[in-house]
């Protein structure tokens, strides 16, 4: 019973305090954090249960939640996000407008969130994740202003073609296997190769989850969504509603189509792009935000390479699961963390532009701590970053495969170069972040920026940012009594068995990898960022923007000129062709066939009786001028008078007279028709 | 006996209202809302009474009768209409006082009522096709009532579809009445198979022009010009019959000759039943991808409501019992989700007098409760769950995947692309109430409330109620419809 509380709880409470909201805002304010820590402490209770619960009929269909180790445990990250979230928007949003409506928003996410994670078969899944992009649409869009409003525009574009398409491949599974639910559908697809069908059907199933995800090619709202929502909410976007896309990646690559190498590869090349671009995308950006959005579709890519090669080692990919159910995890928590540094910035500038923002963080402690812990999870150095864990278990599950392929003699020179890539994106990963710790803490301030004593975090806030940021460091340190735990109790989602031997963090060979990794990143730091990214001038670093402005891959593949004129164009033409074509053949008919003789639009010509009676009412009219007021002409001939009238008259009784006439000939041809089949040809 | 009753006391009424010299507005309101009321609730009496026996009113001769009875297709769409009836009139109270001659309007408002439940009880195809015909000539004035010269173009091009389609199913009547010992409805089919050997072709051609004959009141390609041009008539009119009442009278009657006159065994698999599906589907994306395009408000709606009515008519184009579901079941939750829509559209044009859909910028902060209303029309219509949408377009996908041929694949592609449309010309509406700046012209609005009078935010309110429950327990209505498909129940 705790499940379906715990996803509607959120959305009745949403309404209440709406309409509380009205009135109070600070019973509001209450009512929401306390909705939040409710939730969060449900969730808690969860994390021993194994259970799960069904509607019936629900939709047509029937709802069906469910809870196990994996579920419970991202529940459970989700209402802390939550939470933590929660008490940092009263600061952040003291001087916002359209609050009720945020609030609102935001606990109907929540709820629907945490639906997506405790669902037990897809359609649920899917009922959830609709609901939650319709609802945080309107967090993308809070600003109202265009830039706003054409992210939100993309980012719903996305969410409902993708939620369509989902929608298509359930369909077809369902059609195909009769069922949706976790355990049905694993117990139906585990053996043999999958059809043609299951195939088309993972693949449209996946794209809505692989949109929301970020997953290249359907990447393109989030480096635009991201940026400009407010800054809790892009905490929970990037945190958490992108981890509800892999969580949909999750169930396609373990239930529906589990260990297909085909599909496995497939969708790595996609991983690997995203995981690569992302971090380009990030070094070249100049915006902290918006770094950080491109940070969070690398990371995808980092967790969603893992899974790929999850399905690829089938059986011994525990490794690689470890890997990605914990990069999970960190990535929705380092987030958190930095997108509420960002929102520091940011509720005290209004700008994010790093050379806006440069030298904010000088002599602020609590921010340059959270941001510090956060970045150095993120980077992945090793010990205290806790992103290191779960990067290297990645990078192992990798040169796992290549292992594999070498010992069975067969070609491995792609999955190594997957590697050098993977090494090289967590380089770049260092390098961005590394640029923009230096440009908040270090370089020298304008001095619009220096902000002077004032305050500029209330405790409420501070106590927020920290205690996500000090998660991270005790996962980092502690991987064997934290992280291995939260692993394993995941594997039984996966349908993977638990690795027996213990996982040592700190092998050498992951510290070599992570070693690597740091090279390359100060070295891309230090020879390509610093002389080719910036330009020294007196007031200081000046940070470029390089990015060309026509390498726009939303303009260049979606929003394509062509695209977009030349397909509305003819389907419009071809709809019009069809929906005109009747009146147009009548319109021909009239024109050729029944085209009447003359146009001639001449004076009225009336019938005898309007000529007589025209020209007597004339000569009466005239007499009376002449008696009385000594005129000898008419205004007005009353023969053309009395003609036009008449003419209008049987010009109506004509219009009336066609038109049921024309339907009863209609009628009367149907029926000669009919009567002369029936006499003659039966 | 009821059944008369129930016919002919709207009729009778609304053909008395013009004698009565009403002292005021609010007189009259309780005469017309008084005879809505009884009416239904004599429906809802029958509904709840319903026993399987023909009302037979007049036999003009051998084989031809008009006669009536309640079975389970016409229970569905019975109950549809009694229950849309009286909020369609409550809502129109208000509406009707920005209008003119409001008594002519109401006469024929409710003699329509009349005729509508003739139809929906039609027991035989003579009967059927008869009240369709006069529902043609009673919504007329309702068309043309403004008098100017737009609505009289609309009324001129309504009778030349509305006659022309009736000629067609006249003559497929015809073919019914020869080749079948009966043209009652009986679920199946009622063709003799002696009579037809040898002719298995023609009849079904013969059926084709039925479809098409009785889907010009459901707009299906090539008859659908009629209804966006009809969009000129007052919007208690266009909600009610031109999204519920009228339009479904064509998809029932075409759904009844579909499964109850000619039988959808006869037809299976034949050419024929691809050629309607066909028509189904085009007219799905015809009306989609012009609604897209559309600027004008309620012209938005109405290709909509195009689009929508031929999923209905594909639910019957699938020839299954499943398909009979999927379609039965979105005629009524379109029917009140549509009607929902378009009394938007209504309230923002009595209200604030704009119908382009640029115009309605900014309009959540005018008339909020409205807005609100029409999110939650626009998501359900969607089909996006928990809300009734959802279930019907779940059930007609269900349909026609179990068809398992090539053109059910096209089916579903059709159904998801439309649903996609769909969104896009509904969500830019409500992105543009909810997140644009007012219009420059109608900043003297600001900050001030217009949201119409409890008489249309009462019906505004039951409706929601409805859509959300209708989503969320849909089960007992659907397993009603699967009895009726399956022919369990009569």
């Amino acid at each position: 019973m705790l499940l379906p509380i715990l996803s509607f709880g959120p959305m009745l409470m949403a309404i209440i305090s709406f309409i509380v909201g009205r009135y109070s805002k600070k019973t509001r304010n209450i009512l929401v954090i306390s909705t939040t820590v409710a939730a969060f402490v449900g969730c808690l209770f969860l994390w021993p249960i194994n259970t799960t619960f069904t509607i019936k009929d629900f939709c047509g269909v029937g709802l069906s939640m469910g809870v196990d180790g994996f579920r419970s445990l991202y529940a459970l990250i989700a209402s802390f996000m939550w939470m933590m979230t929660a008490l940092f928007s009263p600061e952040y949003f003291a001087h916002y407008h359209n609050r009720n409506r945020y609030y609102f928003f935001y606990l109907m996410t929540l709820g629907a969130t945490l639906g997506v994670f405790l669902s037990d078969d897809l359609f649920t899944t899917l009922i959830f994740f609709e609901i939650m992009s319709l609802t945080s649409y309107t967090w993308v869009a809070h600003e109202e202003n265009p830039r706003a409003m054409k992210a939100a525009g993309t980012y719903l574009t996305v969410a409902v073609i993708g939620g369509m398409t989902t929608l298509m491949g359930l369909f077809m599974l369902y059609n195909e296997l009769g069922t949706l639910s976790f355990a049905g559908l694993s117990a139906v697809l585990k053996e043999g190769n999958p059809s043609t069908t299951i195939v088309v059907a993972a693949w449209l199933t996946l794209f809505g989850f692989a949109a929301k995800a970020g997953l290249f090619p359907l990447h393109i709202w989030l480096p635009q969504a991201h940026p400009v929502a407010p800054a809790p909410a892009s905490a929970l976007l990037s945190g958490i509603l992108t981890k509800s896309g892999v969580f949909g990646l999750l169930v396609v690559t373990t239930r529906i189509i589990p260990a297909n190498k085909g599909f496995a590869n497939a969708l790595l090349v996609f991983a690997v792009i995203t995981m690569f671009t992302g971090a380009l995308l990030a070094l070249f950006s100049v915006d902290l935000k918006r770094t950080l959005a491109c940070s969070s579709m690398s990371q995808i890519g980092f967790i969603t390479v893992g899974i790929s090669f999850m399905m690829l080692l089938d059986e011994e990919g525990s490794l690689a699961a470890y890997g990605s159910i914990l990069h999970m995890v960190n990535h929705s928590l380092i987030k958190l963390c930095l997108f509420m540094c960002a929102g520091v910035v940011y509720m005290n500038l209004h700008k994010l532009n790093l050379n806006d923002i440069k030298g904010f963080g000088r002599n602020k402690p609590v921010l340059h701590i959270a941001f510090l812990l956060g970045a150095l999870s993120i980077g992945c150095i090793p010990p205290i970053g806790s992103g290191y864990n779960s990067k290297s278990l990645i990078h192992e599950g990798i040169l796992e495969y290549i292992e594999l392929l070498k010992e069975s003699g067969q070609g491995y020179g792609i999955y190594k170069f997957i590697e050098i890539l993977f090494l090289i994106s967590g380089g770049l990963t260092i390098a961005y972040m590394t640029k923009l710790y230096i440009c908040l803490f270090f370089d020298k301030a304008k001095e619009t920026t220096t902000h002077g004593n004032r305050k500029y975090i209330n405790v409420l806030s501070s106590a927020a940012i920290l205690t996500s940021a000090v998660i991270l460091p005790a996962l980092g340190l502690l991987g064997k009594a934290l992280m291995t735990p939260l692993a394993e109790r995941s594997m039984s989602f996966l349908n993977l068995e638990i690795l027996e031997h213990e996982i040592h963090y700190f092998s050498t060979e992951n510290l070599i990898g992570a070693a690597e990794s740091i090279a390359i990143g100060l070295l891309i730091y230090i020879l390509i960022v610093r002389p080719l990214m910036t330009r020294k001038t007196e007031e200081g670093l000046v940070y470029l923007d390089l990015w060309p402005s026509w390498l726009d891959f939303e303009k260049i593949v979606y929003t394509n000129k062509f695209v977009m004129t030349a397909v509305p164009t003819v389907i419009t033409a071809l709809v019009r062709f069809i929906g005109e074509l009747p009146e147009t053949i009548v319109y021909t008919l009239k024109k050729t066939v029944f085209k009447k003789l003359s146009h001639k639009k001449a004076i009225p010509v009336g019938n005898r009786f309007t000529y007589g009676f025209g020209l007597f009412l004339n000569s009466i009219a005239s007499g009376i001028n002449k008696a009385s007021r000594g005129r000898t002409h008419l205004r007005t001939d009353n023969e053309f008078v009395l003609a036009a009238v008449s003419k209008e008259l049987i010009n109506g009784t004509n219009l009336i007279g066609r038109s049921v006439s024309f339907g009863l000939l209609l009628l009367c041809a149907g029926l000669y028709a009919t009567c002369i089949y029936l006499l003659f040809f039966r | 006996m009821h059944i008369c009753i129930a016919i002919l006391l709207p009729l009778i009424g609304g053909a008395l209202l013009p004698l009565f010299k009403f002292k005021t507005l609010r007189s009259r309101g309780i005469y017309v809302e008084a005879i809505v009321i009884l009416t239904s609730l004599l429906i809802g009496y029958m509904l709840l009474n319903r026993t399987d026996t023909i009302y037979n009113l007049y036999t003009i001769m051998d084989g031809l009768t008009i006669c009536f009875r309640i079975d389970g297709m016409s229970s569905i769409f019975l109950g549809l209409v009694a229950f849309l009836w009286p909020l369609a009139s409550l809502y129109g109270f208000e509406y009707m006082t920005h209008e003119e001659r409001p008594n002519s309007f109401f006469a024929f408002y409710t003699m329509t009522y009349g005729i509508t439940i003739a139809v929906a009880t039609a027991a035989n195809l003579f009967t059927l096709n008869m009240f369709i015909e006069c529902l043609t000539l009673i919504t007329l004035p309702l068309v043309t009532h403004k008098q100017d010269a737009a609505s009289i173009r609309a009324g001129r091009k309504y009778v030349y579809y509305s006659i022309s389609g009736a000629a067609m199913a006249f003559t497929s009547m015809v073919f019914i009445i020869f080749y079948s010992d009966t043209t009652e409805f009986v679920l199946g089919g009622v063709l003799n198979p002696s009579l037809i050997s040898g002719n298995e072709n023609l009849l079904r051609w013969a059926y084709v022009l039925a479809f098409i004959g009785f889907g010009t009141k459901a707009a299906v390609l090539p008859m659908s010009k009629w209804l966006p041009t009809a969009s000129v008539a007052p919007t208690p009119v266009t909600a009610l019959l031109h999204a519920v009442a009228v339009v479904n009278t064509g998809a029932f009657a075409v759904i009844r000759v579909t499964y109850y006159s000619f039988g959808c065994d006869f037809l299976r698999g034949s050419l024929q039943h691809y050629v309607v599906l066909t028509l189904a589907c085009a007219t799905i994306l015809y009306g989609s991808s012009m609604s897209v395009k559309e600027q004008h408000f309620k012209r938005r709606l109405a290709y909509s409501t195009i689009s929508n009515l031929s999923y209905m008519l594909m639910g019957a184009a699938l020839m299954t019992p499943a398909g009979m579901v999927g379609g039965l079941s979105h005629l009524v939750f379109h029917g009140v989700m549509k009607i929902m829509l378009f009394y938007c559209a209504g309230a923002v044009l009595v209200k604030t007098g704009k119908e382009y859909v640029q115009d309605l910028r900014g309009m959540g902060k005018i008339m909020p409760y409205t807005c609100a209303i029409f999110t939650v029309g626009a998501i359900a219509m969607v089909g996006i769950p928990p809300f009734c949408g959802f279930v019907s377009k779940w059930n007609l996908l269900t349909a026609a995947a179990q068809c398992n041929s090539f053109i059910a694949g096209i089916a579903i592609t059709t159904l998801i692309i439309s649903a996609i449309l769909t969104a896009i010309y509904l969500f830019s509406v409500v992105i543009a109430m909810y997140f644009r700046p007012l219009n420059a012209e109608m900043a003297d609005l600001e900050g001030l409330k217009k949201d119409p009078s409890w008489m249309m935010k009462l019906p505004f309110a039951i409706l929601v109620i409805t859509i959300a429950v209708l989503g969320m327990y849909s089960a007992p209505l659907i397993t009603y419809l699967k009895d009726i498909a399956l022919g369990f129940i009569f």
